[in-house]
């Protein structure tokens, strides 16, 4: 994913120190990423952990309300889609390969995507 | 069906010769032996009475059967345009017709093996099978002679009909339904859902960490455009509360005009600010 893109780019400064490879890939993560990439990843991070606890409880405990469970735990792993698709392309490492796509062409996109994903996630609320 | 041909047939016999000459049987005879040859039983037959004692067949005994079809004034031979030998068990209604050859000069001769009994056998039980002797021809009357009774071993039952159960009343039919699915203990639940709240706890230390700059929110450009992406998702919630689809359809569509209107504007000034400061 992108993180570990960023921190290739960044690993010939921090190659020669003596640390373990990953701290050296968190403190380039650290370093190099911008606060907007780490707001969305921070965001992309939130989004994993709900879903996971979601899921968990569908597993150890009921799936009962079936509706409710597929609602939360899509709306989980569409808005990480989404969320994903809109760091990567927002991305200035990736500049290269979304050329025609803006970074605000891309928010555009994950506004509409997240509308519909959640006119269909309260579709299955019930 | 075979039952109902048969006595078709013996009708239209009948009213073809009903004037006709009447055939006969001569020295009608059977002889049961066993499968080693040896000779158990062997008379000649009376067409006017059965013999007294029926006729009993063991596993692999054979049965021979032998006559000569004559008319009753010349005495001549005559060869039938059918003969049939008829098995026939009262009790259970089965029945087998088997046809019998016979020469031109009137000589029949059949053979039983129960080693290898015939198909037209009909599935037997420990009752008799009644056997008789049924002659048709075009220029005698019909003639029907009630042979002897017959004890063979009893054969498997017949195999049911495919559609016999359709023939009776079925047995009721019961449905069973799934359980209602019950809730979990509301303590479960409640641990769960308080479980949910540590992503939160993550993203907004996370982001207290990061504090992303957002200095422009509040700009005239762009809080509309917050403003009505906050409206959709209001509309959304409305419409899991209360709307129908119809509704909410409608209600989109004609949001989404002041949205794309204020996301268009409020998008280009974070275009334009980008560039200049990428120009800068």
């Amino acid at each position: 994913m992108a993180p570990t893109k960023t921190a290739s780019q960044a690993k010939p400064r921090t190659a020669s120190s003596q640390q373990s490879p990953v701290l050296t890939l968190w403190n380039a993560y650290n370093e190099t990423t911008s606060t907007r990439l780490k707001t969305i990843d921070a965001f992309l991070v939130f989004l994993m952990l709900s879903g996971i606890i979601q899921f968990l409880y569908c597993i150890l405990v009921t799936n009962f309300p079936f509706n409710a469970f597929l609602a939360g735990f899509s709306s989980c792993v569409g808005q990480f889609v989404l969320a994903a698709s809109l760091r990567s392309q927002v991305n200035p490492a990736n500049k290269n390969e979304f050329k025609e796509v803006s970074p605000e062409r891309a928010f555009a996109d994950f506004a509409l995507g997240s509308i519909v994903l959640h006119f269909f996630v309260y579709n299955f609320l019930g | 069906m075979a039952v109902g041909i048969f006595s078709w047939f013996l009708i239209s016999l009948a009213v073809v010769g009903a004037h006709a000459a009447t055939l006969t049987l001569q020295s009608p005879r059977f002889t049961i032996s066993a499968s080693d040859a040896s000779q158990l039983r062997s008379e000649p037959l009376s067409l006017a009475q059965k013999p007294s004692t029926a006729l009993s067949l063991g596993p692999s005994d054979v049965l021979k059967l032998t006559f000569q079809v004559v008319d009753k004034e010349g005495g001549k031979g005559v060869q039938p345009h059918q003969t049939f030998l008829r098995f026939y068990d009262e009790v259970t209604g089965e029945e087998g017709i088997q046809p019998v050859k016979v020469t031109p000069g009137g000589k029949a001769k059949f053979e039983l093996n129960m080693a290898r009994p015939p198909t037209s056998l009909p599935p037997t039980t420990t009752n008799p099978l009644k056997v008789s002797l049924y002659l048709g021809s075009f220029v005698h009357s019909p003639v029907q002679y009630e042979l002897f009774d017959l004890v063979v071993p009893p054969s498997q039952p017949p195999a049911q009909h495919t559609e016999e159960a359709s023939f009776h009343l079925r047995p009721e039919i019961h449905h069973t339904f799934r359980p209602e699915q019950k809730l979990p203990p509301k303590i479960i639940s409640a641990f769960f859902a308080a479980l949910l709240a540590a992503p939160w706890v993550v993203l907004l230390g996370l982001w207290s960490h990061i504090r992303p700059q957002v200095p422009h929110l509040f700009s005239p450009a762009i809080l509309p455009f917050v403003a009505t992406l906050a409206a959709f998702e209001a509309l959304l919630v409305w419409y899991w509360v209360a709307l129908r689809l119809g509704q909410v359809l409608l209600y989109a569509s004609i949001l989404a005009i002041p949205t794309a209107l204020a996301g268009k504007r409020a998008l280009t000034a974070v275009g334009d600010r980008r560039l200049g400061k990428s120009s800068k």
